[in-house]
């Protein structure tokens, strides 16, 4: 006899996708991501060539050892690159510029600047370009040619308040995929599966399919077709991605954003553990919904307010990219709705504590595991209410 | 004769309202057993109990000597409800395979294929199930029910709704399904059927049993009136 679990887990992924809606999203969204970023592209092509802008305030010093500019500008300082650097982190400099001897060959400048939590692309880099090209002789040298027309490269190097390279955004990274994906999920699956529950009372199937199927195999294998969905869609969101990457990696904003991605296996385990029990408590949650809703027309009044709880959490953006988390963060993380955007949005600006992503990963589980195992006794002893009423939510 | 079916003073309260007062009766394996009473005697909710739907308030209702459970039971049970579906929107065939492999059957394909040509649906095997009629639907729901040559059939008002041709299909299967040695139980209104089909029946009234025993028993018991007007001397005339 075969699996009965992978038996009502193969039914429901295949009938997922033999529907024409399925596919029309699984296109649809990764188009969608590839339009946003040509169009970012654009943008950040736009914005390079307006400049940078600093103000009158702002320290810039440069240590020019190719010998492009004039020895008595005052942006000159016969320092190294290290002490230029530690200027930078102990505040006595805003933006340290260190233009090495083979400049010339290299077309290369470094940029050093104190980075302010996730910063993708500091402008003020192109600042450089500027005093340079205001700084050539009349009579152009192969340098001057090279300062005038600003095609070289400006190595952009993050430093963090105690002198480390800063890497915030390479941390993010992982947590702000994960929280992609799982938004995703909720928003594109978690209907579908509430829909596929109801489907057996409406259609007055539950009594014959629980006499050939144990409900906990049913709710759970439901489940499970949906993260498989889930997966193809992830991996069509992935796959253009990736392509993008590996197409404009010479572009500065992708060569960025590739250069300081962090691949850490324990954040990569304890991300992907986040997601999955998080898609099983809100997953759990809107099967539970359907278990107590006889029809669909019923059950779908409740998918825009669960939606809401779980997406709470990013009306909050700026609470959480605090440094030091409120008394309202902390309880964001830990209710159970909201936890799981709370916990990945902590993770994604390294506000999490590894003891509190311990508690929240447990609590989680736990309650995923509480929440399934209510929906299947709720499935169970609701799934020939044919007729539940529901007085509250039908009085108009 | 073993019993397949063991219902022991079983009570079903839901809130303040009794359904079932106080229930025994065993099924034997291999017979054809009717369960009869008006609507809203409990009839239904006795056979919900016993596949495990409903929890007793009290007593025990036992398949082969344990509560049923259908992924841990050696009895293949086919249960034909009153209110019965399938995935309408699934094709005729997707629902037969889906069924026949939850079922355990080696070739649900197979078995599909064959039991489409029986009832003479071959040719709607890839028609979505809402394409089809409500009695060739009706026709794809009892080879759902039988598919897995059940040792105990339960089918609640089997030809509610039946047209006499699928009547005649449901007669054939059942007296198909008795000769393979498999007890049935039947819940009808119609008496001819009980008294042409049944060896033994239970009469329920107000939660509890009026008359049970074999065919012969009950109508000795009742003056050798005949099962329809022992059915009206029970229940005074009351309006069903």
């Amino acid at each position: 006899m075969s699996n009965p679990l992978w038996t009502v887990t193969k039914f429901e992924f295949v009938r997922q996708v033999k529907k024409p809606s399925f596919w029309a999203t699984i296109i649809l969204i990764p188009a969608m991501i590839i339009g946003m970023f040509l169009i970012s592209m654009l943008i950040s092509n736009n914005n390079k060539a307006e400049g940078p802008t600093i103000d009158e305030n702002t320290k810039i010093v440069v240590t020019d050892e190719a010998g492009i500019l004039p020895k008595e500008s005052p942006l000159v300082a016969k320092i190294t690159k290290e002490e230029g650097s530690k200027k930078v982190v102990d505040g006595e400099i805003d933006l340290y510029f260190y233009i090495p001897a083979d400049f010339k060959d290299t077309k290369k400048v470094e940029f050093y600047h104190v980075s302010e939590g996730l910063e993708l692309f500091n402008m003020d880099g192109q600042a450089i370009k500027s005093i340079l090209s205001q700084s050539v002789s009349p009579k152009f040298s192969d340098l001057d040619v090279l300062a005038l027309t600003g095609n070289f490269e400006v190595n952009d190097n993050k430093l963090t308040k105690t002198g480390e390279e800063s890497k915030a955004l390479g941390h993010a990274v992982i947590p702000i995929i994960v929280l992609v994906i799982f938004f995703f999920f909720v928003t594109l699956f978690g209907s579908r599966l509430l829909m596929t529950v109801v489907e057996e009372k409406e259609n007055r199937i539950s009594e014959m399919i629980l006499t050939t199927v144990s409900t906990k195999h049913l709710i759970v294998g439901k489940i499970f077709s949906m993260m498989l969905l889930g997966l193809i869609q992830i991996m069509t969101l992935i796959i253009p991605v990736v392509a993008m990457a590996i197409i404009y990696k010479d572009n500065p904003m992708v060569s960025m954003i590739l250069s300081q991605i962090v691949i850490d296996p324990i954040t990569i385990i304890t991300n992907l553990a986040l997601l999955v029990f998080s898609i099983f408590l809100t997953t759990g949650f809107l099967t539970y919904i359907g278990t107590i809703t006889p029809t669909a027309k019923d059950a779908s009044q409740f998918i825009g307010p669960v939606i809401i709880g779980v997406v709470f959490p990013l009306y909050f953006m700026s609470a959480f990219m605090a440094t030091e988390p409120s008394g309202f963060v902390y309880f964001l993380t830990y209710f159970p709705l909201s936890a799981p955007t709370a916990l990945m949005l902590r993770s994604a600006f390294g506000t999490l504590t590894t003891p509190e992503l311990i508690i929240g990963l447990a609590e989680i589980a736990i309650l995923s595991a509480i929440v399934i195992r209510f929906t299947v006794k709720s499935f169970q002893q609701n799934a020939i209410n044919f007729s539940l009423s529901l007085p509250k939510l039908r009085k108009k | 004769m073993k019993n397949i079916v063991e219902i022991k003073h079983f009570r079903m309260d839901f809130g303040k309202k009794t359904i079932i007062k106080d229930l025994s009766f065993e099924v034997r394996a291999g017979e054809i057993f009717g369960f009869l009473g008006s609507n809203g005697s409990g009839k239904t909710t006795t056979l919900r109990a016993l596949l495990g739907f409903y929890t007793p308030t009290s007593g025990e209702l036992l398949i082969d000597g344990k509560k049923y459970d259908p992924e841990d039971t050696d009895v293949t049970v086919g249960y034909l409800p009153e209110e019965r579906g399938l995935y309408k929107k699934e094709t005729v065939m997707d629902n037969l395979v889906y069924f026949g492999e939850l079922k355990g059957l080696k070739d649900p394909k197979g078995w599909a294929e064959k039991y489409l040509k029986r009832v003479k649906l071959e040719d709607k095997a890839d028609l979505k199930l809402e394409k089809l009629s409500g009695g060739q639907q009706q026709k794809i729901q009892l080879g759902v029910t039988i598919m897995n040559n059940p040792k105990l059939l339960i089918l609640d008002e089997p030809t509610k709704g039946f047209d006499p041709m699928n009547r005649r299909l449901l007669m054939e299967i059942i007296e198909e399904a008795h000769q393979k040695g498999a007890a049935i139980i039947m819940i009808t209104h119609y008496m001819d059927e009980v008294e042409k089909l049944c060896d033994r029946a239970i009469l329920l009234k107000d939660g509890v049993a009026h008359a049970y025993g074999t065919i012969d028993e009950i109508k000795k018991q009742h003056k050798g009136k005949s099962l329809e007007q022992i059915f009206i001397d029970v229940y005074g005339g009351e309006d069903e």
